[in-house]
């Protein structure tokens, strides 16, 4: 029976950033959570592993008490178990420090893992970082933006796209791999047996403590980053309205743009003159 | 009655809504306007269990808890209501009356498929002369050896393009002294079954009502659902149950257009501010918010009533009226709030002010939940 | 042991795909930047095999000293190779900052690195600058490029960040630079590669194009129909660009789920972006933020895509593509 381990993340459901404009901060406790979306191929790919060969899900995350939701999710889409990581100490943790817990939670609860799942990237912080260090910190042949994945025993067999090249790796377990959304399109919750979801026992919370992380860890150099400032990326648009019939917006619009648009293309456009007409 | 929703209900509705954002979202426009009942996304459905809600384990169905299914309903509704007018009536008076009142041989026969979705059900009791006064019914059934010949016509039938099975409400007993009706399980394979048009309608759109005309139609004997003699017991117990998936659909219908509504009044700006700024709107906002907070808890208590077993007819008659009443008010003011560009098909709120206003008739009409309501309260004797 | 005393910057050579892939020389000019405001060198590491190639046109785009380690050992990318030269390297000579290009390989090797030097790392920096303090000011998106943070790595060196292709503007080359070439041994131990590279071959797909193009021209459901919106790879290929397309479209078959642009499918960041018939739904503006230069041409003046643009075209979509295919064809020069 093969031991998948799938790393989940709750992120903002973007549906309106809110964003406080006095704090310049973001208003994360006023947006809804989903399950990042990369993460759920993740799962996906782990479930399909599951559905061809005798496996056992164990679903993680780290995050604040609504995190469970995902890890909930994640059983009644099929994972066996789910892992909350959960702890005031923990928050504002960056990837360096978020691989090192993630490994103490995993060596402790499912240490004789096969195989570690995770989303390539996540939607909000976007590092793709995480899997990569947690594999460094496991030391584990990793791979990431994984499209398929294949297993022959104790070998797992990978194909991928990464700057043009498509490769075919291979590794043994343990091994880690990212998934990333080309492929293992997430499956839809069926509405049949979700009370099997929330049977108290299968997610098991853990804090710091029980983690054996103390509190020095998280004095100043515990992450290695640190976030100065954060802001919207406002672009100041001037937002320029042409209206019109169809020929006499794009005659304005090339007139007054055909310079930007040749540098962008790299051709040169030609002005014409209003009484050029064909 | 709980009134914070539980981990499992936000579940079941973010799993909805996701699916109904998805797959409804893209399409809900387009079937609307060609009047296209949507096969595929259909078909998805099915294998998620949409079809049998509240059919037991034991035939394959989800086995969900009253409010669950609600919200199920509730989700598919503030998306695309004509699919989740399909989904409702599916569950709520084709599969519910086999739940109650079917023999253990129909049960085995039925539910799994309905529960599937390999047969999709309807309820047909509406004739041209019988809508509120459903005693009237002119479909006659009679007894021939080991069938029952049915001979009428059923009218706005919901699904009736594509139901593999309705329940048909006929006459057997044409005495004058004491009209007597039953219910048959009438299969679209049977002989005789017919399927009239699709109707040209103002809303739901999609869905596909048509005529079921029944021309000596021969239904076998077992098919008889209940007793000779139970179609107003069927017929009562069934509609109570349906007003619950009515109202669902209506409060659905109206979060969605309320979302709209209040993402426009954000965006769109006159006198130099957005629309929401404004207290004329900041006002019809707060009453769109609070009716539809009242009737999610008119709903919900409802579900509760039924699923604790308790008399629950008069709450689901309240609900339904209340429901379906603010729904065309709450679509009213969004089609309002977005001005000139509510009135083009180029935004979707004027698809739920055309969709919310059937919710008031169907399922028994708001003057028939009324007089369900006040007989209720004058035939009790404490408050 | 050699311990420079001048401070190092450090710009990993991502040679592979040379031509389209300018990165390493991107990461050179902005490298020669902050090494004149923090008084550093800046140094080049190239890992393969037969790298003379490199070696030049990285002295002539501003590399002040080379490390260099030629072997056929390293004639393909090994993540896990290159994890122990550069930590020895480190451990060495102690590198200021370390700046990596953010092709997919650097976006995978990159967090490794930074864990196994146990030092931060900032992903898919768009903008770097030297702080009041003197450190690495990493200027990294998030939310789809919807929003900036500025980063530091205070207490750990080096300070890593990797880099959008993109970003910088690398320095014309000159070949009369000259810098100090160190062509180092393969250290003996190296470790043996637990990934095997089975097969690859190169990829002619266009799949991934979309999130590098410069000019994306994306349609919606405001289009009409599937053969009007056919017509917008007319323009993109006009425009040397590539098409993207809403949910509503992919899920209608208009175009298939390799243009998806949004919350679920690709980020962008063009510099051009048109915007045929596009409401502007949040799942399909969320994957924008970083377009520099917005059109948006639809029916409705109210769309929250027409208030996102620097130009809003009112006026039917589709007639306007027609028309701006026509012109355009009549106005490009090659």
């Amino acid at each position: 029976m093969l031991n998948l381990v799938v790393c989940l993340k709750q992120v903002p459901m973007v549906t309106e950033l809110p964003w406080d404009e006095k704090t310049g901060t973001l208003r994360r406790d006023l947006a809804a959570g989903m399950m990042n979306p990369a993460c759920k191929h993740a799962l996906e790919a782990a479930l399909q592993i599951k559905e061809k060969f005798s496996a056992k899900i164990t679903a993680i995350t780290m995050g604040p008490p609504a995190s469970e939701e995902v890890l909930r999710e994640a059983l009644a889409l099929g994972a066996d178990e789910g892992i909350l990581i959960c702890d005031k100490l923990l928050a504002g943790s960056d990837t360096y420090v978020t691989s090192l817990i993630l490994t103490a939670a995993i060596k402790r609860e499912c240490p004789k893992f096969d195989l570690i799942l995770c989303g390539a990237y996540t939607a909000d912080s976007e590092t793709a970082q995480v899997g990569p260090q947690l594999a460094e910190e496991l030391d584990l042949p990793a791979a990431a933006y994984v499209e398929k994945l294949e297993i022959h025993g104790r070998i797992l067999r990978v194909r991928r796209l990464v700057d043009n090249f498509r490769e075919t790796l291979e590794m043994e377990f343990p091994a880690l791999v990212t998934v990333s959304m080309e492929n293992y399109k997430p499956r839809y919750t069926e509405l049949m047996g979700l009370e099997k979801a929330f049977v108290e026992n299968d997610v098991i919370v853990l804090g710091a403590a029980a983690l054996g992380i103390n509190a020095s860890l998280f004095k100043n150099k515990g992450s290695r980053t640190k976030v100065r400032k954060v802001f919207l990326r406002k672009a100041q648009k001037e937002n320029v309205i042409l209206q019109g019939t169809a020929s006499a917006v794009v005659t304005e619009f090339l007139n007054k743009y055909q310079r930007k648009i040749s540098t962008a293309i790299g051709k040169s456009i030609e002005e014409k003159k209003l009484n050029d007409e064909e | 009655m709980q009134i914070n929703p539980s981990a499992k209900h936000k579940l079941i509705r973010n799993s909805v809504r996701h699916f109904a954002e998805t797959e409804l979202a893209p399409i809900a426009a387009e079937i609307d306007r060609n009047a296209a009942f949507p096969l595929n996304v259909i078909a998805k459905m099915k294998k998620l269990n949409y079809f049998g809600l509240q059919v037991p384990k034991e035939f394959g169905g989800a086995a969900m808890d009253s409010i669950s299914a609600a919200i199920v309903m509730e989700e598919n509704s503030r998306v695309c209501a004509a699919v989740g007018l399909c989904v409702a009536v599916h569950n709520g008076v084709a599969v519910y009356p086999f739940l109650q009142f079917a023999t253990p041989e129909q049960k085995k026969h039925y539910l799994p498929k309905l529960a599937s979705g390999e047969i999709i059900g309807a309820f047909s009791l509406t004739e041209a002369n019988a809508g509120s006064d459903s005693a009237s019914v002119e479909t006659t059934a009679v007894k021939k050896n080991h069938e029952y010949i049915l001979n009428g016509t059923k009218i706005f039938v919901t699904n009736g393009g594509v139901c593999d099975l309705a329940l048909i409400f006929a006459l057997t007993n044409t005495d004058q002294t004491r009209l007597q009706s039953s219910v048959f399980i009438v299969e679209s394979c049977f002989s005789g079954f017919l399927r009239g048009e699709l109707e040209d309608l103002c809303g739901m759109r999609a869905n596909p009502v048509s005529s079921l005309f029944l021309e000596d139609c021969r239904v076998p004997e077992k098919n008889l659902l209940g007793k000779l003699g139970d179609g107003m017991k069927i017929g009562m117990t069934t509609l109570d149950n349906g007003r619950i998936g009515v109202a669902a659909q209506a409060l659905g219908i109206a979060q969605g257009a309320f979302e709209a509504a209040v993402k426009y009044a954000k965006e769109r700006q006159q006198f130099k501010k957005p629309i929401a700024s404004l207290q004329t709107i900041q006002n019809y906002i707060a009453d769109m918010a609070t009716e539809i907070a009242a009737a999610r808890l008119l709903l919900y208590q409802a579900c509760s009533l039924k699923d604790e077993g308790a008399p629950f007819g008069c709450e689901a008659a309240m609900a339904k009226l209340y429901c379906s009443q603010i729904a065309s008010k709450v679509t009213s003011m969004a089609v309002q709030i977005h001005g000139g560009y509510g009135y083009s098909k180029e935004y979707d709120v004027e698809r739920y002010f055309r969709d919310a206003k059937v919710t008031e008739i169907y399922e028994g009409t708001s003057e028939i939940q009324r007089l369900v309501i006040a007989r209720s309260v004058l035939s009790q004797l404490t408050f | 042991m050699m311990k420079s005393k001048k401070k190092s910057i450090w710009v990993f050579g991502d040679y592979r795909n040379y031509y389209q892939n300018r990165v390493t020389l991107q990461l050179l000019s902005k490298a020669v930047d902050l090494a004149q405001t923090i008084n550093a060198e800046v140094c080049a590491l190239i890992f393969g095999h037969e790298i003379d190639e490199w070696i030049m046109e990285y002295t002539a785009h501003g590399a002040d000293r080379i490390l260099a380690i030629d072997d056929p050992a390293l004639k393909s990318y090994s993540t896990e190779r290159y994890l122990a030269i550069i930590e020895n390297l480190a451990k060495e000579r102690d590198p200021e900052i370390i700046l990596i290009g953010a092709t997919d390989f650097g976006r995978e090797f990159a967090p490794r690195l930074a864990k196994r030097l146990k030092t931060g790392l900032s992903a898919d920096c768009v903008g770097l600058d030297i702080s009041q303090d003197g450190l690495l000011l990493q200027i990294a998106p998030s939310f789809g490029g919807n929003m900036l943070a500025e980063i530091v790595t205070e207490f750990h060196r080096p300070q890593m960040a990797t880099v959008r292709p993109g970003t910088f503007k690398e320095i014309p080359h000159n070949y009369t630079r000259k810098a100090l070439v160190e062509r180092l041994p393969l250290m003996k131990k190296l470790p043996k590669s637990r990934v095997r590279l089975v097969e690859y071959e190169r990829s002619v797909e266009k799949e991934h194009t979309i999130e590098n193009a410069s000019v994306i021209v994306c349609g919606g459901r405001g289009m009409g129909n599937k053969e009007k919106f056919k017509k917008l790879h007319d323009l993109a290929k006009l425009l040397g660009g590539d098409v993207g397309a809403t949910r509503p479209v992919v899920y209608a078959e208009w175009a298939d789920h390799g243009a998806l642009v949004g919350q679920a499918g690709k980020h962008i960041k063009p510099k051009i972006l048109f915007s045929f018939g596009i409401s502007g739904a949040i799942q399909h503006t969320a994957g924008l933020g970083e377009a520099d230069f917005i059109i948006a041409i639809n029916k409705n003046p109210q769309a929250t895509m027409m208030k996102m643009a620097d130009v809003a075209i009112v006026a039917d979509a589709s007639d306007v593509l027609k028309t701006l295919i026509k012109e355009l064809k009549k106005r490009i020069r090659e």
